[in-house]
């Protein structure tokens, strides 16, 4: 039954709402940038991990907990196809991954938030700042994927 | 102490919608940054408009935080250039990756162990621009921003 896709109308708002109840518990953001930089920072002393670490880790129990819950538990290495844009072999893609997500933490830690940071919290408070990251980030995604469908021939 | 449990009890009830939204599926964001399936935007969009209207709601009303007592506040932004440049490469890697740093996480713990690569990236890409703007002296890209970029 889980297994279902929840429709957009009924996580958006959800996700909403657990946004406004941390602001109401704690008075923080929801930011997962932030619990990479506070793990990082912290690596050498976890005992001091805080709020930001804890909240990533969290994210990753989230989905252990769905994945348990819907049935769907099965570990695999497996990456999506991604549109076939992923190359062929565990290898390369891999190194692609990898370099990927290093252009993310570099660029994200650089702009001061990512998609959670900047794209829900820091708009939805209204704060130019993200309002101009996100449009920026969707913007360069956007072209960055149509761009990589076109050079691989429609990317279907 | 009670702080990061609260922290962890958020993450995971996000983490567990993010999975069950399927956006810790890379063909899902995929199609939505090709723009052949518009329901992510119209996910996150819904998220903002309840997350602005319930910020709004709470300050307006001076609640003070259940946990931590302060009065619930924050403060907001003006755009730089770092802003732009940084998400450029961010949007570039999100694309080519499919997710990004919340939903990765989420996809790990989903099982999908082909995440644990973005994370390895994500890890070196903040640790060297922190190096970066710590080996920068004077007045590089601040980020004394407590409750907006939500770092």
């Amino acid at each position: 039954m889980l297994l279902a896709r929840c429709p957009w109308y009924v996580a958006g708002p959800l996700l909403g709402v657990l946004i406004v109840a941390l602001r109401a518990t704690v008075n923080k953001p929801f930011g997962a940038l932030g619990g990479y930089i506070d793990l990082v920072d912290n690596a050498s002393a976890p005992r001091r991990i805080g709020f930001r670490g804890s909240l990533l880790a969290g994210l990753a129990l989230g989905g252990l907990l769905f994945a348990l819950s819907s049935r769907s538990f099965a570990p695999s290495f497996d990456y999506a196809r991604a549109g076939h844009l992923l190359p062929h072999g565990t290898a390369v893609s891999a190194a692609v991954l990898v370099i990927a997500g290093i252009a993310m933490g570099f660029g994200a830690r650089t702009a001061g938030g990512c998609t959670s940071g900047h794209g829900m919290s820091g708009t939805s408070l209204g704060s130019p700042a993200s309002i101009v990251a996100t449009l920026t980030f969707f913007g360069a995604g956007v072209a960055t994927a149509l761009g990589l469908a076109l050079l691989s021939g429609g990317g279907r | 102490m009670r702080v990061p449990l609260v922290g962890l009890l958020f993450g995971t009830a996000i983490g567990f919608v993010l999975a069950w939204a399927q956006l810790t599926d890379p063909d899902v964001i995929r199609r939505m940054l090709l723009l052949r399936e518009p329901d992510v935007f119209f996910l996150m969009g819904s998220a903002v408009a309840v997350a602005a209207v319930g910020a709004r709601l709470l300050k307006a009303t001076r609640t003070r935080a259940l946990v931590t007592g302060e009065r619930v506040g924050w403060s907001v932004e003006r755009p730089r250039a770092h802003h732009v440049l940084g998400s450029v490469l961010f949007g570039a890697g999100w694309s080519v990756a499919g997710t990004c740093p919340g939903p990765v996480a989420a996809m790990i713990g989903q099982g999908r162990l082909g995440g644990l690569f973005v994370a390895t990236g994500l890890v070196v890409g903040v640790v060297l621009r922190g190096s970066l703007e710590r080996r920068r002296a004077g007045p590089a890209p601040r980020y004394e921003t407590p409750a907006t970029a939500g770092l």
